[in-house]
């Protein structure tokens, strides 16, 4: 092992990256650029729910009724109108999310003591948001029974009803940015890296210089780290770049430390490495390479608990996801970021993470070797 | 394009990954990823020890929404589950619970909740809230009756009725909008390489020398791709019908045609990127970057564009998958047809004429 030639391997890696002013972008700008796009969209925070209103009953009932919607930050009454098929078009369109029809008859039922039905359209189509709606609608009409009745009886009615006291912690906002950005953090940081280790090796081979540096006085564990450690420091910065983003720009408080944070990014990268130099002993060209990136990626990224939850897989696959490195990053940087917990129980994360990152990183160069040879 | 057709089958992997990645897609998004929430992992502290607060955590386990995983010691317990993520939710019942109850007081508990994922726990928090509603109602008519006062009805009741996806599966959303993405992978990220492949393998130079226009080059480039990506559309149809019951409300057609004009315009816009960059990596990149994650994030796929700040939104306009994805909804949800859906054929098709020529426009002052 000689240091010098190690070094002089990364200088010329540095090099080689950074002269194509568009490689220096495709570094630089395409992590931001993804850290904004996601934070920004990824988001299921309930608010402006759009109504669209049928009063046919017209009396002080139903218009305290539509008071109590109107009157709501989360709702948002777009138009009044007079004809059901109208409704059914806006619903059809997406104009609205939420349809509501009062019956001519409402006033006249709640005065004799009757339940009046309220005809509630739920446009289903994205079913996450639709339940959520539904819950919002329906604890409004609880409210309004209440003091309705409470009204009607000119008292309250003290019976030993439950009162829930939910608190939501971590979280306590439901703010979806606080969630899914330590996510995105985590998938920036493997997109850039997988992908520019694979291409690195590859464009040697493509190009032909890869002979060339065969024919050098490097040896294969030196060609290996000379390879992989130009693009760990490039991961390394970028994590700490969109760590600062996620931090000052989105205001994500980070709740545990951040030396844990940069150990975790350590451990990530050797199985981001890894896998990156696998693909690179099994394509020869760079379409095959970037192809092959993806196909990892997506597994990667879908069965990571990043946006779709774990728990809501078929047990087989679960089992899988216990294979894939970023779910394990991404429990951590949530930890670390939401939970503040440090390594008396992120502990199993780091050391699977560690594990794997191994036998990855150990298996690529085995193959590597041989590819050499 | 016979050429094309030869690069294509010379290398067998970028076929297979062109047939596999939209296999895979389609069968972990339709077992796998689902935003429904159910069976929300509880764990209960009953400091009460009565029949009461046992009734409570009885009804509570019926639910379809909760399964009860089991009783810890107290609340510093519930803590140490929800920091491991052992469980979501928390139920503390206090010691006066009963009591309380009897006595016709309103007694409080407490629901402790993981808070990090805002889905879920926005669900969830609707399932404790209509939990607690019902389990009032209950305790409300004990009382009324205990006390031999008629009934109270309740002055006002929701009728909700679901429409267009009326089981509140993800699932049904979530398959139609997959195909929009898997098209713009094999579409436009296997196209964004081909000409930019020529130009670094140098032969691009032949290719100018050839007698062949900037139209029939491009034709010729994209015509494979078409097929591939059109073969993707079916079996991704098929595998949804089939495997998980995601069916289409209007016509086969409308769905060829829609999915075929939103090929084109995947493949112009890949064949764009290529021209331009004129770099394979670059132009990967730019794929990605253009096609593959707009399509995903800015389209109304699974996140709502109704949430994104004015700013993204109107970026969404100019996402074609926005469209698609409008018109695929329209499709396999409403049963709409073309009479209320060809605004969104019309952007689609100028999408495809603007890219096309472009690109052409371009190519000529290259030379071809």
């Amino acid at each position: 092992m000689n240091w010098l030639r190690i070094r002089e391997l990364v200088r010329k890696e540095f090099i080689v990256l950074f002269r194509d002013e568009r490689n220096r972008r495709v570094m630089v700008v395409a992590p931001i650029i993804m850290l904004l796009l996601f934070g920004y969209v990824v988001n299921y925070d309930i608010k402006n729910i759009r109504v669209a209103l049928i009063d046919q009953a017209h009396t002080s009932e139903s218009r305290k009724f539509i008071e109590t919607f109107s009157g709501n930050k989360i709702f948002m009454i777009k138009s009044y109108l007079q004809d059901p098929k109208e409704l059914e078009q806006l619903l059809l369109m997406g104009k609205v999310d939420l349809g509501i029809k009062i019956a001519p008859d409402m006033g006249s039922r709640i005065r004799k003591g009757e339940t009046a039905a309220v005809e509630i359209l739920v446009d289903g189509s994205m079913s996450n948001m639709a339940s959520i709606r539904i819950a919002y609608t329906m604890l409004i009409l609880e409210t309004f029974n209440q003091n309705l009745i409470k009204e009607i009886k000119g008292r309250d009615i003290n019976y030993g009803r439950i009162d829930a006291r939910i608190r939501t912690w971590y979280n306590p906002n439901l703010d979806s940015q606080h969630f899914f950005i330590p996510g995105i953090v985590a998938f920036v940081v493997m997109l850039i890296s997988l992908l520019l280790t694979s291409i690195a090796v590859i464009k040697e081979r493509e190009q032909g210089t890869m002979e060339q540096l065969i024919v050098t006085p490097l040896k294969a564990a030196e060609l290996i780290i000379g390879k992989t450690l130009p693009y760990i420091v490039i991961s390394v910065v970028q994590m700490i770049v969109v760590t600062i983003i996620a931090k000052f720009w989105f205001s994500i408080p980070i709740a545990g430390s951040l030396v844990l944070l940069f150990f975790a990014t350590c451990l990530f990268l050797l199985s981001t490495m890894g896998v990156g130099l696998f693909i690179s002993t099994v394509s020869s060209t760079q379409q095959q390479a970037m192809m092959t990136t993806f196909f990892f990626i997506l597994p990667f990224f879908m069965l990571s608990g990043f946006v779709f939850p774990i728990a809501n897989m078929p047990l087989g696959v679960q089992w899988l996801t216990y294979l894939n490195p970023l779910r394990y990053f991404l429990m951590i940087i949530r930890g670390i970021f939401l939970k503040g917990v440090g390594l008396h129980v992120l502990w199993p994360q780091y050391l699977a993470m560690a594990v794997i990152g191994l036998i990855l990183f150990a298996g690529a160069i085995g193959r590597f070797h041989k590819r050499l040879d | 394009m016979k050429k094309e057709f030869y690069h294509l089958i010379r290398d067998p992997r970028s076929l297979i990954l062109a047939f596999i990645i939209p296999l895979c897609l389609i069968l972990l998004f339709g077992y796998a990823l689902s935003l429904d929430v159910n069976n929300v992992g509880t764990v209960v502290v009953d400091y009460d020890h009565s029949d009461v607060s046992r009734d409570l955590i009885i009804h509570l386990g019926a639910s379809p929404y909760f399964h009860i995983e089991g009783y810890v010691r107290d609340a510093a317990q519930v803590t140490e589950y929800l920091d491991h993520g052992y469980t979501s939710v928390g139920v503390i019942i206090p010691p006066d619970f009963s009591r309380n109850i009897r006595s016709d007081r309103e007694t409080p508990i407490q629901v402790l909740m993981d808070g990090s994922d805002p889905n879920f726990s926005n669900i969830t928090r609707g399932y404790v809230n209509a939990f607690i509603q019902g389990y009032n109602q209950k305790l409300l008519t004990q009382f009324l009756n205990r006390n031999g006062m008629e009934s109270i009805k309740p002055p006002v009741e929701g009728r909700i009725r679901v429409w267009f996806n009326e089981d509140l599966e993800s699932r049904q959303f979530i398959i139609p909008g997959i195909i929009a993405v898997i098209i713009m992978i094999v579409g436009a990220i296997l196209t964004s390489l081909v000409i930019a492949r020529e130009y670094e393998n140098g032969t691009m130079e032949t290719i100018k020398s050839l007698p062949i226009n900037a139209g029939e080059l491009l034709v010729g480039k994209a015509i494979p791709y078409f097929f591939i990506a059109l073969t993707d559309v079916l079996i991704s149809v098929f595998l949804g019908q089939i495997l998980f019951g995601v069916v289409m409300k209007a016509s086969f057609w409308i769905m060829i045609l829609a999915s075929s004009l939103y090929i084109f315009v995947a493949l112009a816009l890949g064949l764009l990127i290529s021209t331009v960059t004129k770099s394979q990596l670059l132009a990967n990149q730019g794929a990605i970057l253009i096609t593959y994650l707009p399509s995903f994030l800015l389209s109304n796929f699974v996140f709502p564009i109704t949430n994104m700040p004015k700013v993204l939104q109107f970026v969404t306009y100019i996402v074609p998958a926005t469209y698609y994805i409008n018109i695929l909804s329209g499709i396999y949800l409403k049963d709409l047809g073309l009479f209320n859906l060809w605004p969104s054929f019309v952007v689609l098709v100028f999408m495809f004429i603007l890219l096309a020529t472009v690109n052409m426009i371009l190519l000529k002052k290259e030379g071809l």
